[in-house]
């Protein structure tokens, strides 16, 4: 049972992060990867949160760390930049009912001017609400750009066609230097098969 | 050596290019860094600085040691990840494959014709990830259904407002109000309301230019990094404005 939820978490995230991608126009062959680091993400701030009692805040920053390192890994297989994957990626850990308590606690406060108590409740519910939303938020994003700066240099060449080195050793490319230009069509496209996913570490 | 001519040139066409990448939402070190790369493999320096709305980029002969300078506007794109990923590639091949100018504008010409993604498809799979975020909430299913129904029709709203070129923050305001007003049907069915409300507008969130705003202030571009922060924080106002006004018209059912 407990593993059917983290699955269905898992899947309803990957959905999420599939839409929220679509509006930001990525390239269709990155989907299947944005929706994979989606649903371990999320998936794995569910199980945090639900069955080891981790809170919101460190558990988003876990999970969007191994988004960060993910969209590294898998980036280089589909010639993307880490933030066209991890951007949608992260977009299902949004806080959302936190931020909508936020606003809403927010309305009661200006509506209950009249009544000191009752205002004084709304403004530490908002205060709560708020801070939850902006620290999850800030978590989220510093917890996926975090590679970049460990990485730095793997994730400023993830959209490179040729990595250097393979040059020397590439059989099927035997003309080395400056490449005729019509020669370029035709090589293979990065999601291509043969690209090993390993070769990026 | 590279005469003035072909040195305006190559100016135009980096100006072009690095304003094209900052215009559909890549953060600004990685702009920086394409436009440097491309200049590379044409021999020649780039250095630029970026704002919000303009960029400055100077361009310096590396025999020579001639020098030009350009301020550009920043156009106003839709963001792009597509544009993001072909136009990166595109300046590892110039610098890989020693590409001429040319050859470098011809699939610069070629990959920023690309179509986007057709907007019908954008809409129904929007209204699906709603749906699907409503679920991760704690949402039951006909709360599913009623946040689809209110993002198709607040995100449909949003298409076509954009299409006619109304201020994004007034698009931002309604098209939250829209779809949590149609969202608030659910507080007339026995399902989780209070989810569907507050789910049915987070489709709005401005979720690249909130993380590229933090990686340009980590990275150093403190100045571009919170104008863009400001600027996600003013669409999220946005649409906390939409939603409060439907929650200040059924606050009494909510409580």
């Amino acid at each position: 049972m407990i593993a059917l939820d983290i699955l269905l978490d898992g899947l309803f995230a990957a959905v999420a992060a599939i839409g929220f991608g679509a509006i930001s126009d990525p390239p269709m062959r990155a989907f299947p990867r944005i929706a994979l680091l989606a649903a371990v993400g999320h998936a794995l701030r569910f199980s945090m949160m639900n069955y080891a009692g981790v809170d919101i805040a460190s558990a988003s920053l876990c999970a969007a760390m191994v988004i960060g390192f993910g969209s590294l890994w898998l980036g280089r297989g589909v010639r993307c930049p880490m933030t066209v994957l991890y951007i949608p990626a992260l977009l299902p850990m949004v806080p959302g009912i936190y931020a909508y308590k936020t606003v809403f606690s927010l309305i009661m406060f200006l509506q209950s001017l009249n009544d000191p108590g009752q205002g004084m409740q709304y403004m530490q519910l908002f205060f709560l609400n708020a801070t939850v939303s902006l620290s999850v938020i800030a978590l989220l994003a510093a917890g996926a750009t975090l590679p970049i700066f460990v990485f730095n240099h793997q994730a400023f060449s993830l959209t490179r066609r040729r990595r250097p080195g393979i040059r020397n050793d590439e059989p099927t490319n035997p003309a080395s230097g400056p490449m005729p230009e019509s020669a370029t069509p035709h090589r293979p496209q990065s999601d291509d098969p043969n690209t090993p996913d390993h070769a990026s570490k | 050596m590279k005469t003035r001519h072909e040195l305006t040139e190559i100016l135009d066409f980096i100006a072009e290019y690095a304003t094209y990448l900052l215009g559909s939402g890549v953060h600004t070190s990685r702009a920086i860094r394409n436009s440097q790369r491309i200049g590379q493999s044409l021999g020649v320096d780039v250095q630029l600085s970026s704002f919000q709305r303009s960029t400055i980029l100077t361009v310096r002969d590396d025999d020579s040691g001639e020098a030009l300078t350009r301020v550009v506007r920043i156009p106003s794109l839709p963001i792009s990840f597509e544009r993001n990923s072909d136009l990166s590639a595109l300046s590892w091949d110039a610098l890989d494959d020693h590409l001429p100018l040319a050859e470098i504008r011809r699939r610069y010409d070629e990959l920023t014709a690309k179509p986007l993604i057709d907007p019908i498809f954008v809409l129904l799979t929007v209204g699906l990830a709603n749906a699907s975020f409503c679920r991760l909430f704690g949402g039951d299913w006909t709360a599913m259904a009623i946040v689809f129904t209110s993002t198709l029709v607040g995100y449909a709203a949003k298409q076509r407002m954009q299409a006619h070129g109304l201020n994004h923050f007034l698009i931002f305001i309604i098209s939250a109000f829209m779809a949590s007003l149609c969202a608030s049907a659910a507080l007339r069915f026995d399902c989780t309301a209070e989810t569907a409300l507050a789910t049915s507008v987070l489709y709005l969130v401005p979720g690249v230019p909130l993380i590229n705003g933090v990686i340009d202030i980590v990275e150093g571009h403190i100045l571009i990094g919170c104008s863009r922060l400001i600027n996600a924080l003013l669409l999220i106002i946005c649409i906390a404005i939409g939603l409060a006004a439907t929650l200040v018209m059924v606050k009494d059912s909510l409580l």
